[in-house]
């Protein structure tokens, strides 16, 4: 706590009106990295005005009976192409409010789409395959991205001052499966390491 | 253990040793029976356990399904997870119902619970909440309102978890007692958990089968045990079941009493005993009678020592050839000999070895068979004379010779030897006068003279006659009386006599005459008298004879001749004689200072001049009290060892003790005494004193006495001078001292102190009556 009471005042100290790149680190409780966990910043400032793009396609695969990514980022009203690249037919669901679809069966090589348009979580099965499971997490800031599988996720041109530090992933312990914490994002290149319970279950609707 | 009879001892001891048998047996059977019947118990028990766990998870799989069929609805977890409440518990119940089980729920990830056929509680939800939640469990005991159910819950995914499907069943009575039908036992099922009140099913706790069932939760492969339980023992399986609640684990509970197990069995058990009872039965009937004929023989045999222990001659029938047969003909030899023995042994004990005629043991009985008979006992005269004379084998032969001719005389009745010359024989006689008649008749027909070894020998005999009855006089046996008749024959020279009594006086009684003198000497009855002695020369008292006085205080006055005779001849004179010789020397003192000069004189028997430490007594008692004594040598006795008898009379006058011979002229006294004692006075006996005023022939013996005594220097006193003429005749014959009634009778020493202080000689020629007691 008084390494992070530190880091915050150098932080202060630090601030100017510049972008700067914001580097996160999650781990889980031994340490260890944690893959596919959802890193948001919300600038105190507020997000820019505009439509958000994210440098990876909105798009959910269906290959070998599994969805492919696990996690998806997708800004809000992002439309999202469901392609199957199966031999077999999907009947890809969602109950989770504000996201509740149901793309009826398609076949191989039919691809489906579906926008979403509330932020939330939307957790993807199949009708038909109840081991296929993924999620799809709405955004609506760009400073938005999912670990790798070393637990790191880099946002660039955070602008810098006060901001909210939110991490989302299915297994972390927390109201939503979320975590946030309040950051100061500064002009220079700027580290942040989360540590949370992982091995929760995920609650979503 | 110790038996009367040898019979009841082998009937037991076989009946013992069977029963232990017996008991090993059925101890042996009853064992495997038992344990046969627990291992069935037990493979049940374990194998209605196996069936119900069986039972348990295709129930669980059943439910498990019918939950999943509801949990994987795409239509109902829609409706689920878009929170259309109505259309989920219409779904539920519907699938409850078409399923047929008692209950089914809903419990979102949430908490929030949709029940349909039961109503848990807040508590209850919260025990399978966790069970779900935390421990994972999908299948297990839960228990509701009390009431067990089993309970198997189905993940609801949407796509993730969103809740569980659970359905419940009851455990109640109706599934126990179907469980209980598939077993082939009667066993009894229940499903128990713990509580605060400790293990128990719906029908409350059952404290007594704890141990069994923690042992059972305990253990994953658990085993049948025995325990108590309120029905007896029983044996319990119990086996543990999943439970939704970590806290309160859950167990089916398989119980069998023991007591059922054992119900097939006890026709055989009681058959055991009814055999068991029947065998012995016959054992002990057998053995009884097979004893018998081993211990009869024995008990005869028992029965006939004990006879013969009796005196009872006995014989024994020899019934086999055995053992018991040889025992019984060693017995019958050993009774003839112990017969044959007996009749000798009696023979000898009541016959003479010498005559073989009957001996006095046989003439006792005789006389004691017939109290009228009278006993005859016929002595032969100068027995040892003629024993002597002719030896003793023919002296036995005379003996048997008179025996035969006294039985011819007497018509062939029995004559004993009664002693070693004389015979007894028993004859019938009205009176005594009698009696006697026949003593003398058969005296005098036996005495016809006997031939031996061609020699005629005469006979000479003397009867003495008693009656067999009974009679006083102190003597018990007529033998004995008859015996002391005849020695009262002889002495009255008749040649026969009865018992007399009287004459005889009481031997017995002067035993104790002498007991009671010894007591006497201590206790003052006993004193002593003084007799003075006058001495004619110098014509004054200067002398006393020290004389023993007793008056008893049963007997009264007892004669000194009489005492004095009995302690000489039972050896008692020595203490009496020690005891006037101090009472002497004391009373000797007394006269010394009354101022009487008075040599006393003390009767010494001839006996204790042998007896050196007599000697020493007397010399160191006189030394002692430089007295002035006279010994007087009595001469009752004869002097035994003359050697040291006048060695001590030696040592006597060179001490100063002057030695008198007593009663000269009397008795055993002899020239001899003259020659071989060195004496310094010489008593001449009363005997020929007395008459000496009428006996021109005693005055003569005097006289010569005296100057015999004076020409051997010796001094001479007369005793018995009872008138002023004897003493004026001795004094003529130049006579030393006179002693007397004249003179003085004996006197107590007070009394010889006054009369020393009289004239020596009185002055009237008095004469004194004569009296029983006489000077000594």
């Amino acid at each position: 706590m008084k390494f992070v009471l530190a880091l915050f005042s150098t932080l202060v100290i630090a601030t100017a009106s510049h972008a700067g790149d914001l580097s996160v680190s999650v781990r889980d409780a031994a340490g260890r990295p944690v893959k596919d966990a959802v890193v948001t910043v919300h600038p105190a400032s507020g997000v820019p005005r505009g439509p958000i793009r994210f440098s990876w396609p909105l798009r959910m695969t269906q290959e070998d009976i599994q969805f492919d990514p696990y996690v998806l980022v997708v800004p809000v009203g992002g439309t999202v192409s469901f392609p199957n690249l199966d031999r077999v037919r999907h009947q890809v669901y969602s109950f989770s409010r504000g996201n509740r679809f149901e793309i009826e069966l398609f076949g191989r090589d039919q691809t489906r789409t579906h926008t979403f348009a509330s932020v939330g979580i939307a957790a993807l099965g199949c009708n038909i395959h109840d081991q296929m499971l993924a999620y799809i997490r709405v955004v609506d800031t760009p400073f938005a991205g999912k670990t790798g599988a070393n637990g790191d996720v880099s946002l660039s041109a955070v602008p810098a001052g006060g901001a909210t530090l939110k991490v989302w992933h299915p297994r972390l312990a927390g109201r939503g499966n979320e975590g946030s914490r309040t950051i100061t994002v500064t002009a220079a290149a700027g580290r942040q390491t989360f540590t949370g319970d992982f091995s929760a279950r995920a609650a979503v609707r | 253990m110790t038996f009367k009879r040898l019979q009841t001892k082998l009937t037991v001891l076989y009946m013992g040793l069977f029963g232990i048998t017996l008991l090993m047996v059925a101890l042996a059977v009853i064992t495997a029976v038992t344990n046969s019947a627990r291992g069935v118990v037990r493979d049940e028990l374990a194998a209605s356990g196996e069936v119900y766990e069986q039972i348990w998870d295709s129930r669980s799989d059943q439910l498990r399904q019918g939950a999943a069929v509801l949990a994987q609805d795409y239509g109902f977890r829609e409706a689920l997870a878009t929170g259309d409440e109505a259309t989920v518990r219409s779904a539920l119940d519907n699938l409850r119902k078409r399923q047929g089980v008692d209950g089914a729920m809903i419990l979102a990830t949430d908490g929030y619970l949709t029940s349909t056929g039961v109503s848990p509680v807040d508590a209850e939800i919260d025990v399978l909440w966790n069970g779900l939640d935390q421990a994972g469990v999908e299948a297990g005991v839960l228990t509701l309102e009390g009431q067990a159910y089993q309970a198997v819950a189905a993940p609801i995914m949407a796509p993730v978890l969103i809740g569980w499907v659970v359905f419940v069943e009851r455990l109640d009575e109706v599934q126990m007692r179907n469980l209980e039908s598939l077993s082939a036992i009667p066993l009894s099922a229940s499903v128990m958990s713990r509580s605060s009140s400790g293990w128990g099913d719906g029908s409350g706790p059952q404290p007594m089968l704890r141990t069994a069932i923690e042992a059972g939760v305990a253990s994953a492969n658990a085993v049948p045990v025995t325990t108590r339980t309120e029905a007896g023992p029983a044996m319990v399986l119990a086996k543990a079941l999943p439970n939704f609640d970590d806290n309160q684990p859950s167990v089916l509970v398989l119980t069998y009493p023991i007591a059922a197990a054992m119900k097939p069995y006890q026709p055989l058990f009681i058959a055991l005993g009814v055999i068991a009872l029947i065998g012995a039965a016959i054992l002990a009937a057998g053995t009884y009678f097979l004893t018998r004929d081993i211990t009869r023989p024995i008990s005869v045999l028992d029965d006939a020592v004990q006879k013969l222990q009796q005196g009872t001659h006995v014989e024994v029938a020899v019934t086999s050839q055995d053992e018991i047969g040889r025992l019984a003909h060693s017995f019958n030899g050993m009774a003839g000999d112990i017969r044959d023995r007996e009749a000798r042994l009696t023979h000898m004990a009541l016959h003479d070895q010498e005559s073989g005629l009957p001996n006095r043991l046989w003439l006792e009985r005789e006389a004691s068979a017939d109290v009228t008979a009278w006993v005859v006992l016929l002595g032969i005269e100068r027995f040892e004379v003629m024993r002597n004379a002719i030896g003793y084998e023919s002296m036995a032969q005379m003996m048997t010779a008179l025996g035969s001719r006294l039985v011819a005389l007497s018509n062939g009745e029995g004559v004993a030897r009664i002693g070693a010359g004389a015979l007894g024989l028993i004859v019938k006689a009205g009176d005594q006068d009698q009696a006697l008649t026949i003593a003398r008749h058969l005296c005098a027909s036996a005495e016809s003279p006997v031939t031996l070894s061609g020699t005629t020998v005469d006979v000479s005999l003397t009867a003495g006659v008693a009656s067999c009855g009974p009679q006083n006089g102190g003597v018990d046996s007529p033998v004995d009386r008859a015996a002391i008749a005849l020695d009262q024959a002889r002495v009255s020279r008749q040649r026969a006599s009865l018992f007399d009594p009287v004459a005889y006086g009481d031997p017995g009684d002067n035993l104790s005459l002498i007991s009671n003198l010894m007591t006497a000497l201590k206790n003052g009855d006993v004193w002593v008298a003084y007799q003075p002695k006058y001495d004619l020369r110098a014509g004054a008292i200067n002398g006393a004879e020290a004389l023993m006085r007793w008056r008893d205080p049963v007997r009264g006055f007892v004669s000194p001749d009489l005492f004095i005779g009995m302690a000489e001849e039972t050896g008692q004179i020595r203490p009496l004689t020690e005891w006037v010789i101090r009472q002497a020397i004391k009373d000797q003192r007394v006269l010394a200072k009354a101022g009487y000069d008075v040599t006393l004189s003390v009767n010494v028997s001839g006996r204790l001049l042998s007896d050196e430490s007599f000697a020493a007594f007397a010399l160191s008692k006189v030394a002692d009290a430089q007295a002035k004594l006279c010994f007087e040598i009595t001469e009752t006795a004869v002097i035994d060892n003359p050697t040291v008898a006048l060695a001590i009379i030696d040592r006597f006058a060179a001490a100063g003790i002057a030695v008198s011979i007593d009663d000269y002229g009397s008795g055993l006294s002899s020239l001899a005494y003259l020659k071989q004692i060195r004496a310094d006075e010489l008593k001449i006996d009363k005997s020929f004193v007395l008459p000496l005023d009428t006996s021109a022939r005693d005055g003569l013996l005097v006289k010569s006495t005296i100057d015999l005594a004076h020409s051997l220097g010796l001094k001479v006193t007369a005793e018995g001078v009872e008138t002023a003429t004897a003493l004026a005749l001795l004094q003529g014959m130049g006579c030393d001292l006179a002693q007397g009634y004249f003179i003085a009778r004996p006197m107590p020493i007070a009394d010889l102190i006054v009369r020393l202080g009289e004239p020596a000689v009185p002055v009237s020629a008095q004469r004194e009556a004569p009296s029983s007691i006489r000077a000594a």
